[in-house]
This record gives C-alpha cells, sequence and structure tokens, in this order.
C-alpha cells in the first residue's frame, strides 16, 4: 500500500503533472550547433560543451515533500551538428537513429562507488601520468562536465535550504564531497546520474540490474537499523516515481518509449541465483505504483520458484504489461555461442525493450535493421514456386532469399558513426582510463538484426507445402497469381487459406519445423560475418517498429494475408489465426531452437483481464508462464486486456488517461499511442485467451 | 466404438476444477434453462453459428447456398465468407478420436496438478459415449461439469469413471424447478444426494439468476441440505451475466429470458454458508 505521501506525489507528478510548471520555454535548438560548425569544433568537444549548457542552464527545483531531487527545468536539449553538418555525415555514415548513444547499459556501479569529486581526482592522476595532448584534453572534458554536476548540485543544496527541505539539502551536500553510504543517498546519486544522461541528450537509458548494485546500500541500511523494509519500499516509491517526471520529454518513437528498464533476479556467473529481498522490494514497489516506468524484466529459469511468477503475475493483472520475462538457460548460453565471455553473457541485461545487452561493456546497437522474414518468403514464392518441382526445391529457395536479403542489408550498411558521450564512458569498462570514448566501441560491438513477421512466414511456407505440394488444390502459378492480385479473382482460395488451421501458434509439428528452420537460416546467414567495428551480427526475433513498416507495402502472402495487412509484432501468432489455445502457443513457440536468435523478440500473449479473477486462477496462469520458460522459451510477456474497454477508451480517451497496455517491447499509455498503434493491439486482441 | 458429438476443446481452463485443465464441451442437454449462456450446446445436432454482429452483409453467403429456407449445416457457405464469420458448430467423432485429441496436451495439464473436464451441453446427455470415454482416460484427472439431470443408474456409473465433480443444483423446490426448468428435480437432487455423501471432490454451482435462484429459501434449503458433507470444497455462486444472451442470434434463435428480469443484479449471499461452514466465493 502507498503512503499518504506518495500518493500524493503521485498525483503531483504524474495525474497532474505538475512539475511542468517550472519548465523554461523551448529554445533554438540549432544555436549551438552553429557556433561549432563555425568555430569547427571537434565532436567530442561539442558533446562536452552541450551536456555542460544544459547543465548550466537548469534551474533548481525543490519540492517540500520529496527526498530525492532533480527535476529537469530545460525543456530543450541543443543539437551539437546542423543540419548540413548532418546532411554530409549521413552521406557517409550510417547515423543509427538519433545518433547519440542509446539502448545500452551503462554500470552505474561505476560512478556509485565512488563520489563525483573523487572521479575528478582520478582523471586529474590520468592527465598527470599522461604526455598525451588527446588523451589528456578527453579528461578534461569529463572533469568539465562533472564540475557542471557538481555546481549544479550545490544549486540545489542552496535551493533545498531555501525551501526548507533538510532531507535534501543534507543527502544532495553529502554527494557533492562523499560517495553515497545510504540507500537515500545513492538513489539521490542514481537520479543526478541518470538526470545528467538524459541532459545530454543520451536516450533509451537503461536500468540494469538495479536490484544488484543497489543491494549493498540497501543491507547497509537494514543492518544499521536505517531503514525498515517498510520505509525501504517507500523510499523506493519516490525513487521509482522520479523516473516519471520528466519522461515526456524524453526521446522516442511514442510516448513511452523511453527504455526505463530494470532487470530483476537471475544467475550469476557462478550460476547463483541474485533474486534478494530488495528484487522483492522492487516488484512490490511497481505492483504498488501501475506507473509504466520503470518497466520491469524478471530473469527465470527452470529453477526458478512458482511463488515468483505468482507475484509477476499479480502485476500482470495490474495491466501494465509486464514484468516481461527472459530466460537464463536460453539466453545466457546463446550469448555464449555468439562470442560473449562466460561471466558476461551471466550479467546479461535488456536494453530498452527486450535486447540481451551486457552492462558497462557492450556498445552493441541492437537494432541496427529487420529482415522481413514474410517479404523474403513472398518474394521466393513470386520468383521461384513457378519453377519448384517439389517442396523441397521451394523451401531451399526461400532459404537463398533470406539468406539473400541478409546479404543486402549487410552489405548496404555504411560505417556507423554514433556522437561521442564522454559522461557515459565514465561507466564503461576500459573507457575512461584509456580516454577512448564509448561511441567508438566497448569489448563488444555487436550489431542486431530483428526479423520481422516469422509467423507470416511460416504459415505461408506450410499453405505453400499443403495447398500446392501436398493436396494440390492450387497451382504454384495459381498460387503467385492470388497473391500477386490480392485474391481478388479468388477471393475463397484467399479464405481457405487465411483460416486454415495448420498455423503457427497451433502447434503442429510442419509449422514447428518450419519455424525453427526458418530462423536458424536467418542465424547461420549472419554468421561469420563481421561489422565495420569488428564485432558480429545478432539474429533475433523482434520487430519493434517494423511490423508496421513492413507490412505496409507488402503484397499479399500464401497464409492468406492481404496486401498491405498488418504483421504481428514481435515473435506472436498471425493475427487471423484462430488458435486452438495458449497451451498451443507455448508448445510451438518454445519449440524452435532460440538460443539461435538471442537478439531477442519475445512472444506475446494477450489474456483477458476476467482470468486473473482470483489467486487460484492467478496461480494458474503463472504456471503456464514457467512452462513457457520451462519448454526452452526465451522470452515472453503478457497482455492484460479487454476489448470492450480499449473500443472505448478509443471513443473516449478522456475516460482513460491512465490505461496501459504493452506496445512492441514496452509500456505504454493506450490514448497516448498513435492510431495504427492502438488499432493493432485491437486486432491482437482477437488472440486472448 | 461409441461417438458422440462435441462442440469445442478449450484449453487452459481455470475455473473447471482443480489445476490447470482442458474442458470438453459434449453437444446436448435435456434441460432449457432460459438463462443459458451456452445455448449452441443445447441441441445434440451440428448447427451453424454466424458472428453476425461483424457481418458487412456482402452476401456472398447468400449466393452459394443450397438450402436458403431451412440451414440444413452443410457448410457450403463457410469459405466464402471473407471474415470467417461462419462456423459449424459440432463435430461427430469416435471415443477413440476424441481420446487422441485429449491426450496430446495431457502432460502439460497433469504436471500443472489438474487434467480433462466435460462440460456442455450436458455431458450426461450422451452418457454411453461419455462413459467409454472416461474409461479410456483413467490415468489422467476427469471431472465433470453437469446438472446431474439423469437416471440415477447412469450417474453412478458416470461417478465410479471420475476424480472431480462440479454439479448445478439451481432450484431445490421442485414446483419452481419444474415451473422455471420445464423438469422434474427429483433425479438431480437424488444424484447430488449421492454425490453429497460420496467419496470424491465436489464442488456446487449456484447459477444467481435474479428472482428465481437468489432467493432466500433457495439459499436456505440448498445450504442445508450441503450442511455436514465432508467431500464438499466449495460452494461457487456464478452471477448471471447480461451477456448470455450475446449467442442465441448467432444460432438464429432470439433470447427470451421470460421468467426474470436481466438487468436485475442477482444477491449474493454467502452468509448462509458461513453459518454452516461451507466455503462460498463468487466466479
Amino acid at each position: 500500500m502507498m503512503s499518504e505521501r506518495i500518493k500524493d506525489m503521485k498525483r503531483f507528478f504524474v495525474e497532474e503533472k505538475k512539475q511542468k510548471g517550472t519548465r523554461k520555454k523551448a529554445r533554438d535548438p540549432y544555436e549551438l550547433a552553429r557556433a561549432f560548425e563555425k568555430a569547427r569544433t571537434p565532436d567530442v568537444d561539442r558533446a562536452a560543451e552541450r551536456l555542460c549548457t544544459v547543465l548550466d542552464r537548469e534551474t533548481p527545483v525543490v519540492y517540500p515533500f520529496e527526498k530525492i531531487a532533480f527535476t529537469r527545468t530545460e525543456v530543450t536539449i541543443p543539437e551539437i551538428f546542423t543540419e548540413s553538418e548532418m546532411e554530409t555525415l549521413s552521406k557517409k555514415y550510417h547515423i543509427h537513429e538519433k545518433g547519440d548513444v542509446s539502448n545500452i547499459s551503462v554500470d552505474y556501479s561505476m560512478l556509485l562507488s565512488t563520489s563525483f569529486k573523487d572521479k575528478i581526482v582520478e582523471l586529474e592522476g590520468y592527465i598527470a601520468g599522461c604526455g598525451d595532448e588527446g588523451k589528456k584534453h578527453y579528461w578534461t572534458l569529463q572533469i568539465r562536465i562533472l564540475n557542471s554536476v557538481l555546481s549544479l548540485m550545490s544549486r540545489y543544496v542552496e535551493k533545498a535550504r531555501e525551501v526548507g527541505n533538510e532531507v535534501v539539502e543534507k543527502t544532495v551536500a553529502h554527494l557533492l564531497s562523499s560517495k553515497p553510504e545510504t540507500l537515500l543517498e545513492a538513489m539521490q546519486m542514481m537520479r543526478i546520474i541518470h538526470f545528467t544522461m538524459w541532459a545530454g541528450r543520451n536516450y533509451h537509458n537503461t536500468l540494469g540490474h538495479l536490484d544488484r548494485y543497489l543491494y549493498p546500500f540497501y543491507a547497509h541500511d537494514i543492518s544499521k537499523g536505517i531503514l525498515s523494509r517498510d520505509s525501504a519500499l517507500d523510499l523506493l516509491e519516490e525513487f521509482f516515481l522520479s523516473f516519471n517526471r520528466d519522461s515526456d520529454l524524453y526521446p522516442g518513437m511514442q510516448q513511452g518509449d523511453n527504455g526505463q528498464s530494470l532487470v530483476l533476479g537471475g544467475y550469476d556467473e557462478d550460476g547463483n541465483d541474485t533474486y534478494s529481498d530488495f528484487s522483492e522490494l522492487c516488484l512490490l514497489a511497481s505492483l504498488d505504483l501501475r506507473l509504466i516506468d520503470p518497466k520491469i524484466n524478471l530473469r527465470v529459469s527452470k529453477r526458478t520458484p512458482l511463488e515468483r511468477y505468482v507475484l509477476g503475475t499479480h502485476m500482470t493483472k495490474q495491466g501494465l504489461g509486464f514484468p516481461q520475462y527472459s530466460n537464463d538457460d536460453v539466453v545466457i548460453p546463446g550469448l555464449e555461442n555468439l562470442g560473449y565471455d562466460k561471466e558476461d553473457a551471466a550479467s546479461y541485461v535488456v536494453a530498452a525493450c527486450w535486447e540481451f545487452i551486457i552492462p558497462g561493456k557492450a556498445m552493441d546497437i541492437p537494432n541496427l535493421e529487420a529482415l522481413s522474414f514474410a517479404g523474403a518468403v513472398r518474394r521466393a514464392t513470386v520468383e521461384n514456386l513457378s519453377s519448384s518441382r517439389t517442396y523441397d526445391e521451394f523451401l531451399a529457395a526461400v532459404d537463398k532469399t533470406i539468406e539473400e536479403d541478409v546479404e543486402k542489408i549487410i552489405s548496404s550498411l555504411k560505417p556507423v558513426y554514433i556522437f561521442p558521450s564522454p559522461f557515459l564512458s565514465l561507466m564503461m569498462e576500459g573507457s575512461t582510463e584509456n580516454a577512448k570514448d564509448i561511441s567508438l566501441g566497448a569489448k563488444y560491438n555487436n550489431y542486431g538484426i530483428h526479423g520481422s513477421g516469422i509467423a507470416t512466414a511460416v504459415d505461408s511456407v506450410m499453405a505453400v507445402k499443403k495447398f500446392v505440394f501436398e493436396n494440390g488444390e492450387v497451382t504454384g502459378d495459381e498460387m503467385i497469381k492470388a497473391i500477386e492480385s490480392d485474391f481478388e479473382n479468388d477471393k475463397i482460395l484467399g479464405n481457405r487459406l487465411r483460416y486454415d488451421k495448420d498455423k503457427f501458434g497451433n502447434d503442429t509439428p510442419e509449422t514447428n519445423e518450419i519455424a525453427d528452420h526458418l530462423l536458424s537460416v536467418f542465424h547461420s546467414a549472419l554468421q561469420g560475418r563481421r561489422n565495420d567495428r569488428g564485432g558480429i551480427f545478432r539474429a533475433g526475433t523482434g520487430s519493434a517498429m517494423y511490423y508496421i513498416w513492413h507490412s505496409a507495402d507488402m503484397g499479399a502472402t500464401p497464409d492468406g494475408r492481404h496486401k498491405g495487412e498488418v504483421i504481428p509484432a514481435n515473435y506472436s501468432p498471425s493475427l487471423f489465426t484462430k488458435v486452438n489455445g495458449p497451451v498451443s502457443i507455448i508448445k510451438s513457440f518454445a519449440y524452435p531452437d532460440l538460443k539461435k536468435v538471442i537478439n531477442g523478440g519475445p512472444l506475446t500473449i494477450e489474456m483477458h483481464d476476467s482470468i486473473f479473477r482470483n489467486d487460484e486462477s492467478i496461480e494458474k496462469v503463472a504456471r503456464l508462464i514457467k512452462e513457457y520458460i520451462d519448454l526452452g522459451g526465451h522470452q515472453l510477456q503478457i497482455n492484460t486486456v479487454n476489448k470492450d474497454t480499449l473500443l472505448d477508451a478509443q471513443i473516449h480517451p478522456e475516460k482513460y488517461r491512465n490505461l496501459i497496455v504493452r506496445v512492441w517491447g514496452w509500456s505504454g499509455y493506450f490514448v497516448e499511442l498513435d492510431k495504427c498503434y492502438q488499432d493493432h493491439i485491437i486486432k491482437r486482441i482477437e488472440l486472448t485467451v | 466404438m461409441e461417438y458422440g458429438t462435441i462442440f469445442d476443446i478449450k484449453q487452459f481452463a481455470v475455473f473447471d476444477g482443480p489445476g490447470m485443465r482442458q474442458t470438453v464441451f459434449l453437444k446436448g442437454c435435456p434441460l432449457h434453462c432460459s438463462w443459458c449462456h451456452n445455448p449452441e450446446g443445447q441441441s445434440s445436432r451440428p448447427q451453424l453459428m454466424v458472428s453476425y454482429a461483424s457481418c458487412t452483409h456482402c452476401d456472398a453467403c447468400k449466393k452459394v447456398c443450397p438450402s436458403p429456407d431451412r440451414c440444413i449445416a452443410c457448410g457450403t457457405c463457410i469459405y466464402v465468407c471473407p471474415l470467417n464469420l461462419r462456423h459449424i458448430v459440432g463435430e461427430y467423432l469416435s471415443s477413440e478420436e476424441l481420446e487422441r485429441r485429449i491426450r496430446k496436451d495431457a502432460d502439460f495439464y497433469k504436471r500443472n496438478g489438474g487434467g480433462v473436464t466435460f462440460s456442455g451441453g450436458e455431458p450426461l446427455f450422451q452418457s454411453t459415449f461419455l462413459i467409454e470415454t472416461l474409461k479410456r482416460l483413467r490415468d489422467m484427472n476427469r471431472a465433470i461439469e453437469t446438472s446431474g439431470y439423469t437416471e440415477p443408474e447412469i450417474y453412478k456409473e458416470v461417478y465410479e469413471n471420475l476424480d472431480f465433480v462440479i454439479q448445478d443444483i439451481k432450484i431445490f423446490n421442485s414446483e419452481e424447478h419444474k415451473r422455471h426448468i420445464g423438469v422434474d428435480n427429483r433425479n438431480i437432487l437424488e444424484n447430488a444426494r449421492y454425490l453429497r455423501d460420496g467419496d470424491k471432490p465436489f464442488v456446487i454451482r449456484i447459477p444467481l439468476i435474479p428472482g428465481v435462484t437468489d432467493t432466500k429459501e433457495n439459499y436456505e434449503e440448498i445450504s442445508s441440505f450441503l450442511s455436514g458433507s465432508k467431500n464438499l470444497v466449495r460452494v461457487e455462486l456464478l452471477p448471471y451475466l447480461k451477456v448470455a444472451g450475446a449467442k442465441y442470434g448467432m444460432i438464429g434463435r432470439d433470447y427470451d429470458p421470460r421468467d426474470f428480469n436481466p438487468d436485475d443484479v442477482p444477491i449474493v449471499n454467502h452468509k448462509v454458508f458461513e453459518e454452516k461452514n461451507i466455503r462460498s466465493i463468487k466466479l
């Protein structure tokens, strides 16, 4: 149960959004960039200068009721390149999304274990002992940033004194000179770090193993009697609330897509379960608050007790669309197969959505590009079905098409250029001591390629197998004609294909095999390939927003899907499949060897809210989730939905401001989504259990 | 070999007995409760079922219909519907085939503390088919959901082949029963007595129909009847939902809740059971 103080804060920050009142006007985003262009400022200097500028412009805001401060007042994060500079850069390089370092997991403990001041001393030490002017300059920039952080902290201390908030005054003052000792100090420092990351336009700033790096502070406070379990929960709830203060200012595809994901539990490198009492408190805090941030991920395995799934299911019942589960038994060996060291693989977290990433050690870009599985199968059908004499020949053509499409994706990639991020580099292994900015690479520099529409692809291959090569209902040419004309002249065939029961998700041996085969072909096509940073490519089952993009221009497919019709998001059954039920879905989707597609991409199941009626049925849902993990599924997210509610929310958004849904790898407020995403979710619900 | 008609096998049933279960719906019911929310389970014959709500009236189905005056459930129209709104409910199959389908995921349910539940319709309405199927599944946890309306000898034979029973007691008073449901409840109560005094765990369900089953007298008679039964797991109260009428139109029937007002909210009375140390929950 939330305390009155937390309830008031939730109302203040989330419902009434009163913190917006302290925000300043938007500024010209190119003002700095023009000066940089004129002065031909090097990129690292630009990044540092931008961050310092924002921090220096920041005005402290301290509320009398808070214990953890820092609220953004600057609306504009300036660009560091002018539009014409960006144009020139884009010609030469692949600029990923906005160009900034994003969607990685830093190692927060690298700063939490020290103080900003001691960090400066450490950097000064490097400068004193080094003759390389370039390196010295880099460390000087990092010191400048830390001084801007400290200066803003001093202004917060003054402000706190002014408004009479002694807790904030004392906590921030402590952090000005010392490292954090208590949980409150650690959380305040985390808040400052996170605030600074966003202020430098880094985005999708994930939270990693929050329950591991904050645990020592929690244990300290409990053993010293500073906090009880209850007061720790209260503090944790305030901390979680802080992720919802400025989140509307964070860049993302849609409101809510901000990557504030944290991961609880999981094996350590010795195979011990790291789930602690503090992990449980994190779950309880999220359960109490019912907010979309931070997004909760649970690492589980065959050894995870049912009770943990039950607690997770209580959270699912709240309709937040999380926790998302990931399976250590599949992910860790999968990452090892890709060349990640054992201890690194064991420390995996998720990036913004579901992409597995190693905290503090990876500058992976897990969402660089995407293969359209459905598009590849369609092309193979149109180009090769006519000449295929047997199903095996057709399947070989599909394989070849996937390989060609993968080749096309890889060979069209220009070298990646990422904007420097000297602040994040302070929390990445090997960056600071070598004065090597994280944007230039880390221990791991792998690229992830999503694979969208696997279900549509499997169903299409199956349809060709069954209708062309087995029962001979149509010839190859007729099938091609049918899909090229969008079934215009043979509507009944279209319907027969569309509503056939041999679909991925219905646990038929053939569709399960085809799925395993196609995923394996994708994986093999990427094997042995190197990217421009010396890293490898990882295959995945995620779609991100590609499920919208890849379906829009695609013609009809042999599974009876119409031209332009949407494909499922991530790793899920086709939207018009009449599935036999959740047991079939789980058995089908756990069947393929998912270690091969470990870039991530969860199975998404929608469940009607009435199934969570009592503790007994909640336990049964928990068992179903456990089954997916025990059967070898890699990742799972569950949406609690009620179609009538969503339809009504489209008509009366004002009544449903707090309605939360899972979109593709994150939860957001339904009424804040663009209509195409809303409609997709409503369609998906047809599969509701 | 016995043959029977089913109209669905529902996976992951969470309210139909212990553990995670699959529920087989047998088609055909001798009762005609006006509040029935599975009207497609009443007739024992296969039927055409249409989701008219999404129909765009393209008339593709009408163009191919060989028997426009009276539907013969031939299925010709099914694949012409662009939205897949038309289905035949009811499939005639052998106990062997049914066993095969149930066994597909049997291990899954077994390791999650469950098994198979036979519902309907009224599963006892196809008793020989049901008994033969149950006998084939001796290694599984077997349950039924029944009204208990059948000859006592048949009931006993089915009971011997079950591990768990979910049984309705709708209306205790025999005249009221006859008035609302159209049949005598003598056998129902005799079978309920056999169940009550038997050695197998069971659940009693009461559909709460406003003014019909939620009366003070009915609650009291049922709770007195159940008092002291040692294998009663609990009583489950199922409040009437207005959406019960949703499927009537789909099989071409009018929904006619003639003897009660569907807008009334039923009275949920746990106290009457509490007083007799009987656990009750609302589903």
